[in-house]
């Protein structure tokens, strides 16, 4: 795979105070999908702003298939981009807004209107060519944007939020179809949420964004079962965490002390020496409720203090383990909650690769 | 492929202190940011320059330039200036200086400029200087006092040596004198001028009454109708506001035109009111041509600039807080009192304080339908400035006119102000 | 015309409801009747101010077209109408353009710096007019500007920048700036994307200022009284001397041609307005 983007030493100030992108460097291979993941205010739209040529990078360059970009304006970018509202234009037509950036690259009138029929095609939406996009439904528009955007063939294209203003469903709907679009168009596409199962279910790649600075870029997957720190332990999923000290280093594993004389055994992830501090971190869902002997290797003890029907799965919420209570997340299948009685003491089991031993999380 | 930062890195990545380079270049982008921003507006500011500030700025300097004298009569006030009134006639020096800037003036033609100068002060000082010029052959370097007193009389009195003197100064606040009905004695001290000559200060007392009526009842009028448009349904409240939006939009001269035609003694009204029998036709109501036209014609003008943004407050009023306040057992009365009514008084500030502000300048009205008593400070200025040409007098009361708009609008924002 | 009066309302309630409608339509009446009357009038076929007897009694020899015939054969009226219409077109393509591009500049300043500018841009609205017109009459005469055409169109002009400065700034406040980059990462230049994207958005504002300033011009006569030679006269300052010197009724039938003219103007802002307004509320609730 070759790189088609490359973010070097990108930092970004708006008001000469503070950065609001942090030394990034960033590659996207051709036809990938990367996602930047984070919380509001993290400098998401700021990068994708900056590879549009809306905003200029204070230090640092931006190349695109070989071309320095960072003097160019946007308008000779040929970066297709889709809006978080979706800024299709009121006055024009859906057609029209199709056909704008095909007028501007002066196509003759026959391959422009084969153009915008084939485009609207693709989005299911020839029958309103004719509606202005106040006309349309929000996914309607959604789509109408997402056509715009791919109209002119543009090898990479970038999506702020683009299902942010959409209900539930049609949410997953539209991932659906832009993951297909994304297959058969093999386009490059950034795409920018604040939605972790979005960011999960669609990427090649996810890059968590927090602070102006990515923590992790890796695939989903790994993302899930092995982040790198507890800012994404915490932001990916659900998470319960102990504190402890890290006792000894055993290859791979280390012994964490979470209590005087309590000691558990964890993967070792943001921890290099015996003696630090470190959170733990541990899946709701891989938690076992009075666990088999041999079935986990670390067993504790713990009292319910709440059981919540989900109807799906069933939380139990312990305490016990630490200032926070400690939440387990079970399957609802016959009997499982037999012994989840609010004051009930339970004992409860994980495996040790199911522990992380992480960076110790500030408060 | 997994890139986790540890904490150590992520440290090195967020300084703690912007290094210089990068705020420069943040710097940069912003100042070309507001520079292409600023470019747009320049041409605007461009001609605002051109035709309001270069010309209004060059106006109110006028209000103390006083180059006529200076410049006219250089030896005499050279002659002159360590003379007093009180030490009697000026030396010879003096008169011989007179002599040779008359001479110079009959010479370049300035002479009668200097004249209607001394005339503003001293009336005949024109005539005076116009008549010693035709004489000068007669002054000569032996005694030239005594020939002077016998060309006029005028020049064995030390007033008007006075007078050019106080007229002299390169740049004076004479004018500023004269239009707060001060004025210098011949010793130069300042002093009230005599009860009968004060108009100035009672031109801007009854133009500060006159507005402040005017706002006054377009407060009464305004608020009815500013709450029956904010409440009624759009569609009916769309057609009335045209009622409102009309004559906004029509010519001043035009409702002007419409008011003579109602109220003149031969008008509409004073027509129907004697054909009903209310008046005689000797008892027809003087209603315009004075001080009731001008407030009346003034009301009908000035009322949409209270209604509209009375409106646009009454607009932002929650309905429900009235609800409430009756649901707490407020009478309907009360609630308005004690809820809707304090809610709308940025509306009111804003109605009154621009009416008013618009009313102090205005100018058209009074001028057309005030007759003598209805006149107003804009009046006289351009009275002076077409009239009279006393141009400094004009300049000086613009100044003052416009410190007195300045205040009131200081004292708006400051209320808006308070009010949050 | 009347608010709704609740069911439940007391008598003393019911009474004040009926005076507050009367006092409404009172308050109505004085707006618009000083309007409404000078219609009439002028079709009277005597020289008179006022309805004459055999007007109220509607026969027909009372009404004439006496006042409009004097109106289109006089030829400093025909002047007059010359003058203003070509001085406040001037004026008006003048203002409108540096006015909207003012906005477009106002608008992307930040928030202090703007305000000072606003403050000077919008000061010629609020300085008394006399102030203005004697000031131009020096500083004109001074360059070479007084009596000519040009000195009234700029002098106009700077009147009437302020009215399209506001009501474009209003309309911009509710703009979509995204749209202008979605123009721009489509591969538009800017000057096609303010044809085609900023320009349409912004035109209620922009058409609504220009009216403005339209009739800003039309109905200005202070500074032409100051600046204008004879010959350059405009409608309102020949109704001026119309007033002061010989009342007739020709400025009547001037005064109702105006009326109907600024009543179009009218209808033809409110359209626009209203066009825009539903526009912004017809977004697809789903
Ligand atoms: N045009 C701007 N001017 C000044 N600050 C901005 C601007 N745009 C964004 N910011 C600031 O930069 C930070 C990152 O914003 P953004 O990139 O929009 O984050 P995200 O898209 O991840 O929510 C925020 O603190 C925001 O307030
Ligand atoms: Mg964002």
């Amino acid at each position: 795979m070759t790189s088609l983007v490359s973010l070097r030493g990108i930092q970004k100030t708006y008001d000469g105070k503070q950065l609001v992108v942090k030394n990034l460097d960033l590659e996207v291979s051709e036809g990938e999908f990367l996602t930047l993941l984070g919380p509001s205010g993290s400098g998401k739209t700021t990068v994708l702003m900056m590879l549009a040529g809306f905003e200029t990078p204070t230090t640092g360059e931006i190349v695109i298939a070989g071309q320095h970009m960072t003097r160019l304006p946007p308008q000779k970018r040929g970066i297709g981009m889709v809006f978080q509202n979706y800024a299709l234009f009121p006055n024009m037509s859906v057609a029209e807004n199709l056909a704008f950036p095909l007028e501007v690259r002066k196509l003759p009138a026959a391959e422009l209107r084969d153009r915008v029929e084939k485009s609207l095609a693709m989005v299911r939406l020839t029958p309103f060519a004719d509606r202005r996009p106040s006309q349309l439904s929000g996914g309607q528009q959604q789509r109408v944007a997402l056509a715009r955007a791919l109209i002119f063939e543009p090898r990479l294209v970038l999506m702020d939020e683009p299902l942010g203003a959409l209900d539930k469903n049609l949410r997953e709907q539209m991932q659906y179809e832009i993951k297909q679009i994304h297959a058969r168009l093999g386009v490059t596409v950034v795409y920018v949420t604040h939605d972790q199962s979005e960011a999960l279910t669609m990427s090649d790649r996810v890059a968590v964004f927090n602070d102006g600075i990515i923590q992790q870029i890796c695939p989903p997957k790994e993302l899930y079962e092995r982040p790198g720190n507890s800012f994404v332990a915490g932001f990916i999923g659900e998470n319960n965490r102990l504190q402890g000290v890290v006792r000894k280093i055993i290859d791979d594993d280390c012994l964490v002390e979470i209590a005087p004389g309590v000691t558990v055994r964890a993967r070792k992830v943001g921890v290099h020496a015996t003696a630090e501090p470190t959170t733990l971190s541990i899946r709701p869902e891989r938690v076992k409720i009075s666990p088999q002997a041999g079935e986990v290797d670390t067993v504790i003890a713990g009292e319910v203090e709440s059981v919540l029907y989900h109807g799906d799965h069933i939380r139990a919420h312990l305490r016990g383990l630490g200032p926070t209570p400690f939440v387990v997340k079970l399957p609802n299948t016959n009997g499982a909650a037999a012994t989840l009685v609010a004051g009930a003491s339970v004992s409860i089991g994980w495996a040790s690769r199911d522990c992380l031993a992480l960076d110790l999380m500030e408060a | 492929m997994s890139a986790p930062l540890s904490a150590a890195q992520m440290a090195g990545a967020s300084p703690v202190a912007m290094p210089a380079d990068i705020e420069r270049a943040a710097r940069r982008v912003e100042r070309r940011q507001t520079f292409s921003a600023a470019m747009l507006v320049l041409p605007l500011i461009v001609l605002i320059a051109f035709a309001f500030l270069i010309p209004v700025g060059l106006l109110l300097f006028k209000s103390i330039d006083n180059p006529v004298v200076a410049e006219g009569l250089p030896e005499t006030l050279i002659a002159l200036q360590s003379w007093s009134p009180a030490d009697g006639l000026p030396s010879d020096a003096a008169y011989l200086g007179l002599k040779r800037d008359i001479e110079k003036a009959k010479a370049n033609g300035s002479l009668g400029v200097i004249g209607a100068r001394l005339n503003q002060d001293t009336p005949g000082a024109r005539s005076l200087l116009q008549a010693t010029g035709r004489k000068l052959d007669a002054v000569t370097d032996a005694d030239p006092r005594q020939a002077f007193i016998t060309i006029d009389k005028r020049w064995g009195e030390p007033e008007i040596f006075g007078a050019i003197r106080n007229a002299g100064d390169r740049y004076t606040f004479n004018y500023y004198l004269n239009a707060l009905d001060l004025t210098r004695n011949t010793a130069g001290d300042i002093i009230a001028k005599p009860e009968g000559q004060r108009l100035h200060i009672n031109l801007f007392i009854r133009t500060v009454w006159v507005s402040a009526l005017t706002a006054f009842v377009c407060f009464l009028l305004a608020y009815p109708i500013a709450y029956l448009l904010a409440h009624l349904p759009a569609r009916r409240a769309n057609l009335l506001m045209i009622v409102v939006l009309l004559p906004f939009w029509t010519s001043i001269l035009v409702r002007i035109t419409s008011w003579i035609a109602l109220l003149q003694k031969q008008g509409v009204v004073n027509d129907a009111l004697a054909s009903l029998g209310v008046i005689g036709e000797a008892g027809r109501l003087a209603l315009i041509y004075n001080m009731t036209g001008t407030i009346i014609v003034g009301t009908h003008i000035l009322l949409p600039f209270f209604v509209l943004p009375l409106y646009s407050v009454m607009k932002t009023v929650n309905p429900n807080l009235v609800r409430a306040a009756t649901s707490l057992g407020a009478s309907p009365f009360t609630a308005f009192r004690r809820v809707y009514f304090p809610l709308t008084v940025p509306g009111i500030f804003a109605g009154s304080s621009l009416v008013f502000i618009l009313c102090t300048g205005y100018f058209i009205t009074p001028a057309l339908v005030g007759g003598q008593n209805g006149q107003l400070i804009s009046n006289i200025i351009a009275y002076h400035m077409q009239q009279s040409l006393n141009w400094g007098l004009a300049a000086a009361l613009s100044t003052l006119l416009l410190v007195m708009i300045g205040i009131v609008y200081f004292l708006y924002t400051r209320l808006v102000r308070d009010q949050r | 015309m009347f608010l709704p009066v609740s069911p439940t309302a007391g008598p003393l309630e019911r009474l004040w409801h009926v005076v507050f409608s009367g006092l409404c339509l009172a308050i109505f009446a004085f707006l618009i009747l000083p309007l409404v009357i000078v219609v009439p009038l002028s079709f009277n076929a005597e020289a008179y101010f006022t309805f004459t007897r055999e007007m109220l009694s509607l026969s027909p020899e009372a009404f004439s077209l006496r006042w409009y015939r004097e109106l289109f054969t006089n030829p400093q009226w025909a002047a007059a109408f010359r003058n203003s219409l070509f001085v406040a077109v001037g004026a008006t393509l003048i203002a409108t353009t540096l006015g909207t591009v003012a906005a477009l500049g106002l608008a992307k300043l930040k928030p202090a710096l703007r305000a000072s500018v606003m403050i000077l841009l919008l000061s010629p609205m609020i300085i008394p007019i006399v102030i203005v017109a004697a000031a131009l009459y020096f500083f004109f005469t001074a360059i070479g500007l007084a009596q000519t055409l040009t000195g009234l169109i700029l002098a106009h002009a700077m009147l009437g920048a302020p009215f399209v400065v506001t009501t474009v700034l209003a309309t911009l406040s509710g703009f979509d700036w995204n749209l202008v980059r979605a123009a721009a990462s489509l591969g538009a230049g800017p000057v096609h994307t303010f044809r085609k994207v900023t320009l349409p958005a912004i035109a209620p504002g922009v058409i609504s200022g220009g009216l403005f300033a339209f009739i800003t011009s039309l109905d200005e006569v202070v500074v032409v009284m100051f600046l204008a030679s004879v010959d350059q006269r405009t409608v309102p300052r020949q109704m001026w001397s119309g007033i002061r010197e010989q009342l007739s009724p020709t400025i009547l039938a001037a005064a109702t041609l105006l009326i109907v003219a600024s009543f179009l103007l009218l209808l033809f802002a409110e359209m626009i307005r209203r066009r825009n307004e539903a526009a912004r509320a017809s977004t697809y609730k789903d």
